[in-house]
């Protein structure tokens, strides 16, 4: 199963190569909302993992785009800024499924079983 | 002033009458008296003219009498007191009076008009006398005469009888040109010789027509003002139309308060005035005087008054003002204003009152401040680790996962030896406790609203307890919970408040050492502040270490805590009570080292009590 990552930070990005690839998943990492959306349009995904606070376009943004041309693609939502607010907001346009960084590889993958069985 | 002036003349008028009479009575009697006399029968019997002569010198010296005569039936004159006591003329001068008592019958008295014939006949010094030359006087109604010569004079004249028989009369008077005798004494009798100026203030005079022929009036000159006329307009009214004039009249050369009536002669002819008269100066001047006393007792009075206010200001109205003063600047914020030595009356009560009221008002004052700046400081605190925190959590959270992630996933392998093991397993842990202090952090500075809804505390403070329960038992303490009473529904964050009791309760759990007693309790309790607002109380009691004074203060400051490195953030109480203040709410602290602590948290009772209706039921 391919999963996107997108994310502005190189560490995030490779720690969940890391952790997902070694539990068989087949991981995309891309640096921007702009480049998720290109690269969507190129492959499949099973789910795709956004972060939200990005430069240029942020992970609101995505989830929306995503919402609009892929109405039943799986996302996660994952912050550094772990606060109500940020939740619900991305709850309210189409991504409920939460995870805080930092995270430890079995709280990962425990939210992505959840997503896609 | 004046009013009083002119009845008092009108009165002296009176008076001055009454004088004028008993002089005419005091002719009338002797003469009466006289002819009663048998010698003096006899003697006008036999026409005894040196005796009757005789007898009337020595009456007109008893009763001072200027001429007296006798008159025979047939209406000549017998003889007379005077130089030519028997008359020697051809044509005699009538005798008016003694020919009315002859006609008549009667004894006649008053006023008589005498010719200058008469008056030289009787006596020539008389005539002189009578003789007045009339003087210009402004005012006067113009007469053509320059010189009055005939007298006025009073006089009676008494018939003689021998049984039915006439024999005759005698007769007698006193002239009134410029006689003094009448005039003077009603101003020594009625005005009682009253000096105003060097002048007499009461005057009286004798008018002969509009003549002054008897006066007291006295001329520019210091004479007595004889020869001088009436006013026009007295003159009218007095002798022609035969009217009392009671007014201000110029006299000769002042003004009077005057009062004059008609003199009538024994046949009711108007042929004088009699005058009386005040210098009306004097009454100007009373009522002057009166005035400027008038005057004198209000600026007096006027001056008093300001004294006596002065005084007053000195002795009450100073502090007053001073009050008022302190009372201003204490509205500006002085709170030791100088109000003056205190007072022994009710001001220094009031100065009194004012004081401790200030000194409330300092202790006051000084109280909110010290809680202001507590309060200002709390949420300074929390805005700039609010800040920094949201700067932070974000940058710290990346680096983080890395940390967190490879560490596990190094730790998943089974080719390591335990000590690389128990390294990373350090590491992990301590990468645990960063993401507790970040999680803190943004827990801290979140200024989150509150999401309330009508919250029974002892159940929400029960379900904390379960959840705890296990850990206590484990630690082998004991924890009960002691639910007041009648407890009002409150409007709350459950989740947060959940949060702030279950910090308590675990900062108990780990002050007390087993065997300790941790007790909640919850009622109903009046706030010390806010004017005693009701509200809810859930006190959090232990029997554990307690708190060192010195701690007290620092215990809700973010990053203080007493536990050991690793165990605590110290954020836990900060924003503990961060939400008891969003609530509305106090958290307090109660401790002893070594006996355990209390905390209360006091949250109110909200104040639409028909939502805690509906919501019970």
């Amino acid at each position: 199963m391919k999963i996107l990552v997108v994310d502005d930070e190189q560490i995030v990005l490779n720690s969940c190569k890391r952790v997902l690839e070694a539990d068989g998943f087949e991981v995309f990492p891309v640096t921007s909302a702009q480049k998720a959306l290109t690269t969507l349009e190129q492959e499949g995904f099973s789910l795709v993992l956004i972060d939200v606070k990005m430069p240029e376009r942020d992970g609101m943004y995505l989830i929306e785009e995503v919402k609009k041309k892929w109405p039943d693609m799986p996302m996660i939502v994952m912050s550094g800024y772990d606060i109500p607010e940020t939740i619900e907001e991305a709850a309210k346009i189409g991504a409920p499924i939460f995870i805080a960084k930092p995270f430890t590889p079995d709280e990962l993958l425990a939210k992505v079983r959840q997503v896609i069985g | 002033m004046l009013s009083e002036a002119t009845n008092r003349v009108r009165l002296d008028l009176n008076a001055a009458r009454e004088i004028y009479e008993t002089r005419i009575k005091a002719i009338r009697s002797p003469l009466g008296v006289t002819t009663l006399g048998f010698g003096f029968l006899s003697a006008l019997k036999t026409h005894d003219a040196p005796e009757l002569v005789n007898r009337l010198r020595r009456l007109a010296q008893n009763a001072e009498l200027d001429f007296a005569g006798v008159v025979t039936s047939e209406r000549t004159t017998l003889c007379r007191i005077g130089p030519h006591s028997i008359p020697k003329e051809a044509v005699q001068a009538a005798n008016p009076i003694a020919n009315l008592a002859l006609d008549r019958g009667v004894a006649i008295s008053g006023t008589v008009v005498l010719s200058k014939e008469f008056l030289s006949a009787e006596d020539p010094e008389l005539a002189d006398r009578a003789a007045i030359r009339l003087l210009p006087t402004p005012r006067a109604a113009p007469r053509d005469e320059k010189q009055e010569t005939s007298g006025m004079a009073l006089m009676a004249a008494i018939p003689v009888f021998d049984g039915g028989d006439l024999l005759g009369a005698l007769y007698g008077g006193v002239l009134l040109n410029r006689g003094q005798a009448i005039v003077d004494k009603v101003r020594d009798t009625v005005f009682q010789q009253e000096i105003y100026k060097g002048r007499s203030i009461g005057t009286a005079t004798i008018f002969f027509n509009d003549l002054r022929i008897s006066t007291n009036v006295l001329a520019p000159d210091g004479k007595r003002a004889i020869g001088t006329r009436v006013s026009k307009e007295v003159k009218e009214h007095v002798l022609d139309k035969g009217e009392r004039w009671t007014d201000r009249a110029f006299v000769v050369s002042d003004w009077y308060i005057t009062a004059y009536e008609p003199i009538e002669d024994i046949f009711g002819n108007r042929v004088g005035m009699l005058y009386v008269g005040v210098l009306e100066e004097k009454y100007v001047d009373i009522r002057r005087k009166a005035l400027s006393i008038l005057v004198l007792m209000t600026v007096a009075g006027m001056g008093l008054a300001v004294g006596l206010g002065y005084l007053l200001a000195d002795k009450i109205m100073r502090p007053v003002h001073r009050l008022i003063a302190a009372s201003q600047k204490v509205s500006e914020g002085n709170l030791s204003p100088e109000i003056g030595p205190i007072s022994r009356d009710e001001i220094g009560v009031l100065q009194n009152t004012f004081k401790n009221m200030i000194v409330s008002l300092e202790e006051r004052d000084r109280r909110r401040r010290a809680e202001s700046d507590n309060r200002l400081l709390q949420s300074e605190k929390q805005a700039s680790i609010g800040r920094l925190a949201a700067g932070v959590a974000h940058e710290i959270n990346n680096p983080l996962t890395g940390v967190l992630t490879y560490t596990h996933m190094l730790l998943r392998r089974r080719d390591i030896g335990d000590d690389i093991r128990s390294d990373l397993e350090t590491i992990a842990q301590s990468t645990e406790r960063v993401r507790r202090i970040v999680k803190g952090l943004l827990d801290f500075s979140r200024q989150t609203k509150l999401d309330r809804e009508p919250t029974e505390v002892n159940r929400l403070v029960d379900s904390t307890v379960s959840l705890i329960e296990n850990q206590a038992l484990v630690k082998g303490l004991s924890i009960k919970f002691n639910p007041g009473e009648n407890l009002p529904v409150l409007t709350l964050d459950r989740n947060q408040v959940q949060s702030v009791l279950f910090n308590i309760i675990m900062n108990a759990l780990d002050a007390t050492e087993p065997g300790g007693k941790i007790t909640i309790s919850t009622g109903i309790s009046l706030s010390a502040r806010d004017g005693g607002k009701k509200g809810v109380e859930i006190a959090v009691a232990d029997t554990g270490c307690g708190i060192a004074p010195e701690d007290l203060d620092k215990l809700f400051d973010p990053f203080f805590t007493t536990k050991e490195v690793g165990q605590g953030t110290g954020l836990g109480l900060a924003v503990s009570y961060g939400i008891v203040q969003r609530h509305g709410g106090t958290i307090r602290v109660q401790s002893e080292a070594g006996r355990g602590s209390t905390f209360t948290i006091w949250l109110p009772v909200d104040e639409t009590p028909e939502r805690h209706e509906n919501t019970r039921s």
